[in-house]
């Protein structure tokens, strides 16, 4: 058995989500990306003397909705603290930040792995402001400055000591930039920097149940670097116990060329944050009234549409992945099944098909597909009653629907003339021209090759697709080879 | 609790501060009769006292999410001791 074996990985995150709010945490700085430096400032997120914060009511409701995603506690009051530590990028001295009583406590998020969902034991999310961006690499004896981000709302998500790989940490992840997407609190962009993680790693002996000492691996801006940090720590860490040395407690920097990490500052080195209640925002009371018009306004979940859609309308877990990828698609989908009032799970079925099919790979996201839910339920409805062959309604009703969206599908079917055709001596005609013009082929078939029947039923579809059913004209070609 | 040289080492190396031996001894001295005066108030009957954070009776009043209030890049930097338009200029943060 390989040393490695006999361990496991044991990892907590501290995930920090930015809010897409118009304004700053605590003044009214605007928070646009990629604005040109030191544009988005004020004499508030200057830290000019005499200036004080204000609160953002944006900032509070998106805490609250997380939280009421996440099933936490949330505390009687809101209150802020100050985190003391000096840095040029920070021009206050302190974050303002919440330390003692986060406005999230508690709660879970089912992060989805190939055996199905598990649940993620959340310890809380807390309310911070982000910290601005320094460049050292322009200009030799200065570093420059930029304080556009400086006071930008973040939310940070400190889980508990669940996540046992960089695999679970990769569907954390995905379920958290998925969750506050679905929320519309953060766009999500981890590439922007508006999900950023510190993994916490320990290892201890499989079955052990005291942890091992942890390392804190700071800043991680992508899964990829997330992932090669945890790799490379478990082998560390596992090979330091096997000679029989302690693992210390630090903090560790990652280096994206080889992989690796190596140490920042040891536990005794740890900065003396001296968090104290922030003077300046005295705490305001947490209306329960607030938290329930909130909760009002929450809409379904991923994870309940995923139960919805594979538990009641009976598609493949797959199926239901992708469909509850998005709020957009879910919701489309969904409505498109509601509007149906009978043949439910067959119209799901059609539904999901079409739509995973025909539609996302044109229409990614659903970003500017033209339809309505209803007139997607229709067009699968015209499917289900097999109103016009399924090569028509999918290769000429579609796309002429989707390019003229107003119209109405029975004018289009009538224009575009998709209508079955019930006359048999035409398509009779239509394929004894086939046969005739085959006679090889028709030789061939004759004499036992049966699988050339394939071969037929192109060229019949091709020519009559649009009008007859599939069934219709291999029954009849059959009829006519054999002849 | 009593400020001894570890401590100074410790508090020296937290703000970025060098001090010298007498800088130390006078810091020490400081520190010490700072730390007295507020051990006395140790002395005081606290039983059934609520702690008190804010000595107003006022709430914070949070404001709506509104982008609004900023200054040109040119004025933000003029109260910058060194600036390189449109940065702030600071010292080297990092040595390579």
């Amino acid at each position: 058995m390989r040393v490695h074996m006999k361990y496991e990985t044991v990892i907590g995150l501290e995930v920090h989500v930015q809010l897409n709010t118009r304004s700053k945490a605590f003044c009214g700085d605007a928070t646009d990306f990629g604005a040109s430096p030191n544009s988005q400032v004020s004499p508030i997120s200057l830290a000019h003397p005499g200036t004080l914060p204000r609160m953002n009511t944006r900032q509070i409701d998106s805490a609250i909705k997380l939280g009421l995603a996440l099933g936490s506690q949330f505390p009687e009051e809101i209150r802020f603290d100050r985190k003391n530590y000096f840095y040029t990028d920070l021009p206050k001295g302190y974050q303002i930040t919440q330390d003692a009583k986060p406005i999230c406590q508690g709660g879970s998020l089912p992060i989805r792995l190939k055996e199905g969902y598990r649940d993620i034991r959340i310890h809380h999310v807390h309310m911070e402001e982000d910290a601005g961006k320094s460049i050292h690499d322009q200009k030799e004896a200065h570093s420059l400055v930029d304080l556009n981000r400086a006071g930008v709302p973040l939310l940070e998500i400190v889980t508990e000591p669940d996540l046992r790989s960089g695999a679970e940490v990769d569907a954390f992840m995905t379920a958290v930039r998925q969750l506050v997407r679905y929320l519309d609190i953060s766009d999500g962009h981890m590439e922007q920097g508006s999900l950023r993680c510190d993994v916490n790693v320990s290892v201890r002996l499989k079955g052990e149940s005291v942890y091992g000492e942890r390392c804190e691996i700071k800043n991680l801006n992508s899964m990829k670097f997330a992932r090669q940090a945890i790799k490379h720590e478990f082998k560390r860490q596992t090979e330091l116990l096997e000679n029989g040395q302690k693992v210390s407690s630090q903090t560790r920097q990652f280096h994206p060329e080889n992989g690796t990490t190596s140490p920042l500052r040891s536990k005794e080195d740890a900065p003396d944050y001296r968090y104290f209640p922030e003077p300046d925002m005295p705490p305001v009371p947490l209306e329960m009234e607030k938290i329930k018009s909130l909760a009002k306004e929450a809409g379904t979940l991923p994870w309940e549409y995923y139960n919805t859609f594979h538990d009641t309308y009976g598609l493949s877990a797959e199926a239901a992945r992708i469909l509850s990828e998005t709020k957009e698609t879910a919701d489309h989908f969904l409505r498109l099944v509601q509007q149906s009032e009978n043949k439910q799970k067959q119209i799901a079925k059609t539904g999901s098909n079409i739509l995973i099919q025909h539609i996302l790979p044109r229409f990614p996201l659903l970003e500017g597909f033209p339809l309505k839910p209803a007139q997607t339920a229709q067009f699968c409805q015209i499917l289900v009653a097999k109103i016009i062959p399924t090569r028509a309604a999918i290769d000429v009703l579609l796309p002429a629907w989707i390019k003229a969206p107003e119209s109405d599908p029975e004018q289009l079917i009538a224009e575009l003339r998709l209508n079955k055709q019930t006359d048999t001596d035409e398509l009779r005609r239509a394929l004894t021209a086939i046969v005739q013009a085959h006679p090889k082929e028709k030789a061939i078939y004759k004499g036992g090759k049966r699988n050339l029947l394939g071969f037929f039923m192109g060229q019949a579809l091709r020519k009559v697709g649009k009008h007859h059913d599939p069934g219709e004209v291999r029954k009849l070609l059959v009829e006519l080879l054999e002849a | 609790m009593e400020i001894d040289d570890a401590l100074i080492s410790r508090l020296e190396k937290l703000a970025r501060l060098k001090l010298d031996a007498s800088e130390r001894a006078d810091l020490r001295n400081d520190l010490n009769s700072m730390l007295e005066m507020i051990e006395k108030l140790g002395s005081a009957e606290l039983e059934g006292v609520v702690p008190l954070e804010y000595p107003g009776k006022h709430q914070a009043i949070p404001r709506k999410d509104e982008a609004k209030g900023m200054i040109p890049t040119g004025e933000a930097l003029k109260n910058a001791p060194e600036a390189d338009f449109p940065f702030f200029q600071v010292p080297k943060v990092i040595k390579k």
